[in-house]
């Protein structure tokens, strides 16, 4: 304790020495003295390089009074959360003799932090030998706090849209596995529907009932071609007519195994809105059907089927050279209100014409540009 | 030719049965798991199969397809999903897409009893999906 009040003594000294060397009307001391920015000066000479002089900046912002400063190391500034990495800096620049200008946390007298940015200067005699350490403080804790807010700011943003992604994304998940069972459920439903008609078919023993069974299932097996065909381009929205018409013609020509119905066909990609999938189908089943039962009743014959553009209308052609025959009158009719439904549902005209042998059909599609898809 | 059906919708499974039967072939059985369908490949040895993917005991056909591969059994997947097999078509001849049309059915029953006798002359109906190197699969070895 007595060594301790030595030091202070000694230091107090000291500090009385450097402002007698001034005269008190010195604009450099008043300055220092009066400055709003903190400053010390410390002097190596004394044991441990003790404070010999703060202003009133550096009490203010410390909390401590001269007698608690003087005669004290700058250590007793620092605190358990001080980067001891930083104070090695220091201490090594101060060793070295040379200017450091460092940031580091320090510690009030009442225990509070604040973030102080440290310049520390050699003073030194005509000889060059280092006389005093001058040190200027600048708290910087508000700096400090608002890049720590905007970091902790941007970190809670970032938080956010991780968060919101990943909601998204599960929803998008859940939407997609929906969609997939639900598109299950309808495929496993309609080949199930076309079971019982045609196990109803087998067992019925009347011509006449099977041949009804046999014409709806026809139709229902139609809606099943355009449910596999839907989902299968990139865009789920659009469905391509030709695909359908070149799966469904080619399946019931195969089938009949005929050799004698030559089949050609002129197809292009021709995408149209999902919704108009259905009527679409529709119309070329029974156009399609009822040139082959013509074909198959007939002996034979030529069909071909287009499927294009065309003036920016969509054409479906189909055109065989078979005899009209009687038909079944039955299944006529259901195909002639089909017809019917499906053109007055896609605002489609329905043109029939003979030339020469050829039997021609023509469907014609108006769409409006926004519903066109380009090739 | 002896064809098991690999199906778990019965319903399904019976009318198939009834096609096949009705183009002239046997039907050895009908397995709704794949641990039906691992039974009967061992006891019934049939020529063919048809193999759905999504099975009682959960999406397991694909299995069933590599095991009959193995056994040197030909087959064809029957799928409301075929993006669901793998790109090696698990060893299968193809697929045929449900909802599958009776003709469609027909067409790919004749097709690929044909090429399962030997006979790869025809042309693939379009309701078949073929595997690359499809008619190589059916005769294995």
């Amino acid at each position: 304790m007595q060594e301790k009040d030595q030091h202070r003594t000694d230091a107090r000294n000291a500090g009385n020495r450097l402002v007698a060397g001034h005269v008190s009307e010195d604009p450099f001391a008043a300055a220092f003295k009066a400055t709003r920015m903190p400053m010390i000066v410390t002097d190596p000479n004394q044991s441990d390089n003790t404070i010999i002089f703060c202003n009133e900046a550096f009490r203010k912002m410390t909390g401590y009074s001269d007698d608690e400063i003087i005669g004290r190391n700058c250590r007793f500034l620092q605190g358990p959360d001080t980067d001891r990495e930083t104070v090695s800096k220091i201490r090594e620049a101060i060793v070295a003799g040379q200017d450091v200008a460092i940031d580091i946390l320090n510690y009030r007298k009442d225990g509070s932090t604040f973030w102080n940015a440290v310049f520390i200067s050699p003073v030194r005699d005509e000889a060059g030998k280092i006389i005093y350490f001058f040190a200027s403080q600048l708290d910087f804790t508000n700096v400090k706090s608002r890049e720590a807010d905007l970091a902790a700011a941007r970190h809670k943003a970032e938080a956010e849209v991780a968060k919101h992604t990943a909601n998204l994304r599960s929803a998008l998940d859940a939407r997609t596995l929906l969609v997939h069972e639900v598109d299950h459920r309808v495929k496993n439903n309609l080949l199930t529907m076309a079971s019982i008609v045609k196990m109803q078919a087998r067992v019925t023993r009347d011509d006449g009932r099977r041949k009804t069974l046999m014409s709806v299932l026809n139709r229902i097996e139609a809606l099943s071609t355009v449910q596999r065909k839907l989902f299968t381009l990139d865009d789920v929205s659009k469905f391509d007519v030709s695909e359908f018409t070149r799966e469904l013609v080619t399946d019931l020509v195969d089938t009949t195994g005929r050799k004698d119905i030559r089949l050609s066909l002129d197809l292009s990609p021709l995408l149209v809105p999902a919704v108009k999938a259905t009527p679409l189908s529709l119309i070329v089943n029974e156009l399609v059907g009822d040139a082959v039962r013509r074909g198959l009743s007939d002996g034979g014959g030529d069909i071909h089927v287009v499927v294009r553009r065309l003036n920016g209308h969509f054409l479906i052609r189909i055109e065989d050279t078979s005899e009209p025959v009687e038909p079944d009158i039955e299944n006529a009719e259901l195909g002639r209100m089909l017809l019917e439904a499906s053109a007055l549902q896609l605002g489609a005209e329905i043109e029939r014409k003979r030339e020469g042998q050829k039997a021609i059909v023509e469907v014609v599609l108006l769409v409006g540009d926004h519903q066109e898809n380009a090739n | 030719m002896k064809v098991m059906i690999v199906e778990d919708e019965m319903l399904l499974a019976m009318e198939l049965e009834s096609e096949v039967e009705m183009a002239g072939h046997q039907v050895t059985g009908l397995a709704m798991s794949s641990s039906q369908a691992r039974e009967q490949i061992s006891t019934s040895k049939p020529d063919f199969a048809f193999v759905d993917i999504h099975l009682m005991d959960g999406p397991t056909g694909i299995e069933v397809g590599r095991e009959l591969a193995a056994a040197g059994i030909p087959y064809v997947f029957v799928s409301g999903n075929i993006k669901k097999i793998p790109g090696d078509f698990a060893g299968a001849i193809g697929a045929i897409e449900k909802p599958y049309t009776m003709n469609g059915m027909k067409n790919a029953l004749a097709y690929v009893s044909a090429i399962v006798k030997g006979d790869d002359s025809g042309s693939p109906p379009a309701s078949l999906v073929l595997a690359e190197n499809a008619t190589a699969r059916s005769r294995f070895g």
